[in-house]
């Protein structure tokens, strides 16, 4: 905190900006680009957009002396990832209308629209607003989408610890009316900014990821989270939640002070109300002592490292005003979707769709999207999204269930989840090219092909059943979480990615790197041979991730 | 006549020269004697001005473009004209033009070029040219968190040098926080092409004779420089911009030229060898001699024949035919030409290639001697086909290379005002043209009269003709401002010249010229209904008065059209 650092630029633009306002307005009525001005780049984010441009059409379109084709993605906040029927039903018309048509189910169980132009913000926006459906803090250095395990089933308490995703989204939402005055055309009551106690007027350092899960399942990727709630229940009754701090997937190539960490579990919170509060001081510790100099190392995992666990306690008791309990044991046995059909305690339905890296479209093998159109105009059932970008079809009641299920076999949808192995039904990419700005290298275009050429070394070694847990990512920063994957492979140039292995099944260990910068002939043969030995020398019921542990496979390389 | 001491100057100055030279010097004098004196206060003091000074920018955030147009602008109010130019979109082969090239270039990840500029980059590392004439100088941006930190910069700046460029300042590497470095070292640079200005003489040369048959128009041979799609893909239309290179070419901003066409060469062939016509044999047409092969090929119109032509080859080959308009070749290869000599004279008789209009979209000023048009590809269903106007087809073929005969259409009627004077430019679709002349001249010149753009066509992302120039004139302040409609977004151009009526008015009525250029039947009546509508409404005149307002500002040479 006393290193008289220089503030990063985006900290400058965040404090000048009045509540997140900046030169929004005066950006969407500049004719002459698709762009916004350069420091609204920034606080775009907070209103949930990204600037992007199709990086593969740069160079044509400068022959032609055209600036790039700039659009904007559009991420919604859906705590918990839950849309009732009316609202999937919204959003499939928006994606027609506004932007490429594709719904991309993201890794943090919301769903994100890609090439809305800046013109069409407005329209897109107002028309999820009818269906109370927003965007605020979907990204930028504020608390993000918050994740919680999304399958009803898990638990019969899942609904009431399923709520709180919602209560913590509006704990921890700005105070600003920028977002309704920009996009929703909400006159502006007076000139002052609105006060906001938790964000003042800087914001956080970085993004602010919060996750909930209910063990034995971690689908939600718990300790990816800068805050994670593991759900300590006993007896059917929820005792609180343990708290770990400082999980965050992103590093640097090249920048050795970057790694990615999963959160440390630091103690036991019970109630609703201490739990809150000790969510908010959490936040506001990351507020005061995050470090606003190098966004490289912002986020909350740094800070946490930096002042060590037993002052971030102390800090934390302090502005709690209570004490944090000793940690409750717990355990996680897996990180997957449960596919297919599940019926829970109430007797109601849900069905788990594989839906490959999250895209819902149409192609022609394959009509995702108008299936799931028609599901919902049924209304029959709500839309639940996972962290594992896959779709629950949910809260069907046992008199519904067989209309729903003709429906699902009508578009093949049941035949689709079951065919695929379970190696590629675990398997998940981030978008990457060509609109994400900060990608190296493909993946979701590509993954699906390189785990065909996979499954094929899976299969001559007989391990077809294996669900052997893969992500890939198109740069170092994470989105997919490759590094809590037993297998990761991260971009590092067109083509070329770094070979991670070691990570476990359930989640509560990182991979390492074990071959950098190889292209797909030198993946796979590397592939080959670990999958060669793995088949020869594992245990029985041995993990892929623990066996190259166990035989140190990543130091002995 | 001479003072003493000027002799011995003269003198001694020429003693040195070879003959040639001599001769250039006495030519060069005389032109100095018959046309206006060129040394007065004013080109004195814009010395530095009428250096070529290009700015060329590499960006990959837009970090590099956003400084590069700072310091273009900066330079605009320092008199200085900087030619912007990103470097995904500058010509390689301008470069042995240079004279001052200052590059703006960042490095990305582990030391690449960006993207845009990896064309340039290649360019000059690889093809193994000198460039003697250039002075040069690199401002290389980067982040010190990398490795390779500004390594792309270094490499231009060494490259450059080996190239035989003279470097005229040291390289200086900027970080993230790089405006204030960037600024320093460019007002140092600028600095000191000022002072060498001073000391170096500038050479006009000498006038060029004037070879231009009175009766005739001057016949120009151009080179085709460049031959460009602008239409991005998705785009309903397809339009090519052309940059043509003709020695000596004159024009001026709003002139346009003529381009006759060719037929198509194998259809040419094909009507000699079925109608086995003798191709070298010499005609006689509106007093131009040709071969017939000539005749066919340049001098007569053989596609879509009218009706009367038909008729006539219906008597030749003694047979009834349909009444539609066909090309020629169909004719021949349906009912074939019986004799020759006949046929010949039919040919005689056809109508005379007409030469096709496009206005000019380049300055002289600002590029030189070449000569760029806009030509939207002419597409028309005829007998349930989809042809090409002909000489959209022959302009279509045209590569980089490849010779077009033209002759410069002046246009006096359609001029830039004074220096000073504020001018609108309403121009939809290719009649964007004239205006891209115009905002080049001033640029070029250093106009201080302000400029507004209207253009309208379908999709922004995909029709904005000359984007990233405009997007260069309006960040550098050339262009004042600039309103687009676009049909997709169920805007036209008229509804944006109403939305502005207030401003446009107050402009006008302050003395700005306005400008119209594009389709004449449906755009030229929306906006000149709508502009009285403008004036009815912010000069609070009835119908009859504005109209009368309309005349004046026609009468005096403020509102100009060119309408087709």
């Amino acid at each position: 905190m006393s290193e008289e650092k220089k503030l990063s630029g985006i900290e400058t633009i965040k404090t000048a900006s009045r509540g997140l306002r900046g030169t929004l307005k005066e950006s969407l009525s500049d004719e002459i680009t698709g762009s916004v001005r350069e420091p609204d780049h920034a606080l775009i984010k907070f209103h949930g957009m990204y600037e992007q441009d199709d990086r593969d059409l740069r160079e044509e379109r400068a022959e032609k002396k055209l600036d790039k084709l700039i659009s904007f993605m559009i991420r919604m906040r859906i705590p918990g990832g839950f849309l009732t029927p009316e609202q999937w039903i919204a959003a499939h018309n928006i994606a027609g209308d506004y932007s490429t048509g594709t719904i991309k189910i993201t890794t943090r169980q919301t769903i994100q629209l890609h090439g809305i132009l800046k013109h069409d913000i407005k329209p897109t926006l107002q028309s999820f607003d009818k269906v109370k459906l927003d965007s605020i803090s979907a990204c930028g250095d504020v608390n993000r989408n918050v994740v919680c395990s999304s399958n009803p089933n898990e638990s019969p308490l899942h609904k009431e610890i399923h709520a709180l995703a919602g209560k913590i989204s509006d704990l921890l939402l700005p105070q600003s009316r920028a977002y309704y005055e920009i996009w929703l055309d909400e006159e502006k009551i007076s000139e002052t900014t609105e006060p906001d106690p938790l964000y003042q007027d800087r914001y956080l350092p970085r993004k602010f990821k919060i996750g909930i899960g209910i063990p034995p399942n971690n689908d939600v990727d718990v300790l990816a989270n800068d805050l994670g709630l593991i759900a300590i229940i006993e007896d059917e009754r929820l005792l609180g939640f343990n708290i770990a701090v400082g999980g965050g997937l992103s590093a640097t190539h090249g920048n050795v002070e970057t790694y990615p960490r999963l959160a440390t579990v630091i103690g036991f919170v019970a109630g609703e109300e201490n739990l809150f509060k000790a969510i908010y001081e959490i936040v506001t510790i990351q507020r005061d002592f995050g470090n606003r100099s190098d966004r490289k190392l912002a986020r909350l995992k740094y800070t946490f490292d930096r002042m060590g666990q037993e002052a971030f306690v102390a800090e934390l008791e302090k502005r709690c005003g209570f004490e944090i309990e000793e940690a409750k044991p717990y355990k996680f046995t897996s990180r997957t979707d449960l596919f297919g059909w599940q019926q829970d305690k109430n007797k109601n339905w849900h069905y788990t769709l594989f839906i490959e890296n999250g895209r819902v479209l149409d192609d022609e093998n394959l009509a995702i999207k108008t299936a799931l159109l028609e599901i919902a105009e049924t209304g029959k059932g709500n839309f639940r999204f996972t962290s594992n970008q896959n779709l629950i079809i949910s809260d069907i009641i046992e008199a519904d269930k067989a209309f729903v299920k003709s429906l699902l076999n009508k578009y093949k949808l049941i035949e689709h989840t079951e065919a695929a192995s379970g190696f590629r039904k675990n398997a998940m990419a981030c978008v990457a090219l060509p609109t994400c700005p900060l990608a190296l290298a493909e993946a979701q275009r590509y993954f699906p092909e390189l785990i065909t050429k996979i499954e094929n070394i899976l299969e001559k070694y007989d391990l077809g059943e294996d669900e052997i847990l893969t992500r890939m990512t198109g740069c170092p920063n994470g989105c997919a979480r490759p590094y809590a994957a037993e297998i990761g492979f991260i971009g590092t140039a067109a083509g070329h990615y770094n070979l991670h292995i070691g990570g476990d099944r359930e989640g509560t260990r990182i991979n390492q790197k074990y071959k950098e910068h190889l292209d797909e002939n030198g993946l796979l043969s590397e592939i080959d041979s670990l999958f060669g030995i793995y088949k020869t020398q594992r245990h029985e019921k041995e993990t892929f991730g623990d066996f190259v542990m166990r035989e140190n496979l990543i130091k002995n390389n | 006549m001479l003072a003493e001491l000027k002799l011995k100057l003269l003198n001694d100055h020429i003693s040195s020269y070879t003959k040639e030279e001599l001769i250039w010097v006495n030519g060069y004098i005389s032109g100095l004697v018959t046309t206006k004196p060129i040394t007065d206060a004013a080109m004195v003091s814009k010395a530095i001005s009428n250096k070529k000074i290009t700015l060329a920018y590499g960006t990959e955030t837009g970090n590099s473009k956003k400084l590069a147009i700072e310091l273009a602008a900066k330079a605009k109010k320092k008199g200085v004209n900087a030619k912007l130019v990103s470097l995904d979109q500058y010509r390689l082969a301008d470069l042995i033009k240079e004279e001052y090239f200052i590059t703006v270039i960042s490095t990305q990840g582990e030391g690449e070029p960006p993207i845009a500029a990896q064309k340039f980059y290649d360019h000059i590392h690889n093809n193994g040219f000198k460039i003697p004439a250039m002075k040069y100088a690199v401002l290389a941006l980067g982040d010190t968190s990398y490795p390779m930190f500004c390594k792309t910069g270094e490499d231009v700046d060494n490259q450059l040098e080996n190239m035989g460029a003279k470097r005229i300042a040291a390289m200086v590497k900027c970080d993230l926080d790089y405006e204030e470095p960037a600024e320093k070292w460019f007002d140092e640079l600028l600095e000191s092409i000022n002072n060498t200005g001073a000391t170096e003489i500038k050479i006009t040369p000498p006038p060029i004779t004037e070879t231009v048959k009175k009766t005739g128009k001057k016949i120009y041979t151009g080179t085709v420089l460049a031959n460009i799609n602008l239409n991005a893909r998705g785009s309903a239309k397809k339009t090519f911009h052309i940059e043509l290179a003709a020695d000596q070419v004159e024009y001026l901003p709003g002139d346009s030229i003529g381009i006759i066409p060719e037929n198509d060469e194998l259809v040419v062939e094909e009507i000699i060898t079925l109608t086995g016509i003798d191709g070298s044999k010499k005609v006689n047409f509106k007093n131009e001699e040709a071969t017939l092969r000539e005749h066919l090929l340049q001098k007569i119109n053989i596609n879509f024949l009218l009706e009367k032509f038909i008729k006539q080859y219906a008597v030749l080959v003694n047979e009834t035919l349909p009444r539609t308009r066909v090309d020629l070749v169909e004719l021949i290869r349906k009912y074939p030409v019986k004799n020759v000599a006949e046929f010949e004279t039919f040919l005689l008789s056809l109508h005379a290639m007409a030469p096709r209009i496009y206005n000019i979209a380049s300055s002289i000023n600002a590029h030189g001697n070449e000569v760029h048009i806009i030509a939207l590809n002419d597409e028309f269903i005829a007998d349930g086909k989809i042809k090409t106007g002909i000489c959209s087809a022959f302009l279509n073929d045209k590569k980089a290379g490849d010779t077009i005969n033209f002759f410069i259409q002046v246009n006096k009627r359609f001029r830039l005002p004074e220096e000073d004077k504020n001018i609108v430019m309403i121009g939809p679709g290719t009649g964007i043209a004239p205006f891209r002349s115009f905002v080049a001249e001033r640029d070029a010149t250093g106009a201080g009269g302000k400029n507004w753009l209207f253009f309208a066509d379908e999709k922004f992302t995909t029709d904005f003709y000359y984007q990233t120039e405009w997007q260069n004139w309006f960040g550098t302040g050339v262009l004042t401002n600039i309103n687009l409609a676009f049909s997709e977004q169920k805007e036209y151009v008229q509804d944006k010249l109403m939305q502005k009526a207030t401003e446009l008015f107050e402009w006008i009525k302050n003395g700005a010229a306005v400008y119209l250029c594009g389709e004449k039947e449906i755009m030229s009546k929306a906006v000149e209904e709508t502009l009285i509508r403008i004036f009815e409404q912010e000069g609070k005149f009835n119908n009859e008065e504005a109209l009368k307002y309309f005349e004046e500002l026609k009468a005096t040479g403020k509102y100009m059209k060119d309408v087709y």
